[in-house]
């Protein structure tokens, strides 16, 4: 039982994290977009791409509190049994 | 769980890892040498920690990024006559330093009669941009860079070559028959 709630906990974790990782390759490209908008002088880019990334920041975030949860869950269940 | 353990403890079933845990903590040790708490540090768990914590750092710089931005729109200096609104008839062209001596410009009265001065220095690789009447332009020799001379909101945007960013606009103010620079647009 314990083993079966951890492999299952390992195979989401992997899909958060893969989920988490796109995000923040996504913002990633959206700093470069940023820093391309303000150099030819369009700064309102910067803003909207600040507003994106804070978007992608909220996701990742619930993702990460939704699988500490689920690993919160898989570590009782490991310390007082099913 | 072991043979061993199997046959010495008949009560557990395959899958009751725990329960054997706490019954034979030692021998369990032997079998699993590494302990839970401790083999998480370079699993998943942190790694989507670490990835959260770029997120919210990678927000951070997006956000620098735009204030920086907003600051830079327009900066004040303190006013420097350049010339008599006089001066210049139109397609002729003046160069003057602002804000510093090491900061060349060019002011230019374009073909519609209109005063506009922008930073000398292309903004591909800082060679000097200069007036070409013929097509009222500013034009970069080294690379053959094009840049609009205009009055309108567009001001110097780059037309042909490599540059990719317009020139920075050099702000006017005219009073009492002089022409003075005031600021500079990036």
């Amino acid at each position: 039982m314990t083993v079966d709630a951890r492999k299952q906990a390992l195979s989401i974790f992997t899909v958060v994290v893969f989920l988490i990782g796109v995000g923040v390759v996504l913002q990633l490209w959206l700093l470069s977009a940023s820093l391309e908008g303000v150099l030819t002088g369009k700064g309102e880019l910067a803003i909207a791409a600040t507003a994106a990334s804070a978007v992608l920041f909220a996701v990742n975030g619930g993702l990460l509190a939704y699988v500490l949860r689920i690993d919160r869950r898989v570590r009782a269940l490991a310390r007082n049994g099913p | 769980m072991s043979e061993d353990a199997k046959r010495r403890l008949p009560h557990l079933t395959e899958g009751d890892d725990c329960r054997y845990a706490k019954l034979e903590p030692e021998r369990w040790r032997e079998d699993f040498p590494i302990r839970w708490e401790e083999d998480h540090y370079v699993t998943r768990r942190e790694l989507a920690k670490f990835l959260t914590l770029g997120s919210a750092l990678l927000v951070g710089a997006n956000a620098a990024m735009a204030v920086a931005s907003h600051g830079r729109a327009e900066r004040v200096y303190a006013p420097k006559r350049i010339a008599g609104e006089s001066a210049l008839r139109a397609g002729e062209s003046l160069l003057f330093r602002y804000p510093t001596d090491d900061d060349p410009c060019i002011l230019v009265r374009t073909k519609d009669g209109s005063l506009v001065a922008f930073s000398q220095v292309c903004t591909h690789l800082s060679c000097a941009v200069i007036y070409r009447a013929a097509d009222d332009r500013l034009f970069c020799p080294c690379h053959n860079g094009l840049f609009e001379c205009s009055a309108g909101h567009g001001g110097a945007q780059p037309l042909e070559g490599p540059p990719e960013r317009p020139l920075p606009r050099i702000a006017l103010t005219v009073k009492d028959g002089d022409v003075y620079a005031t600021g500079v647009r990036a």
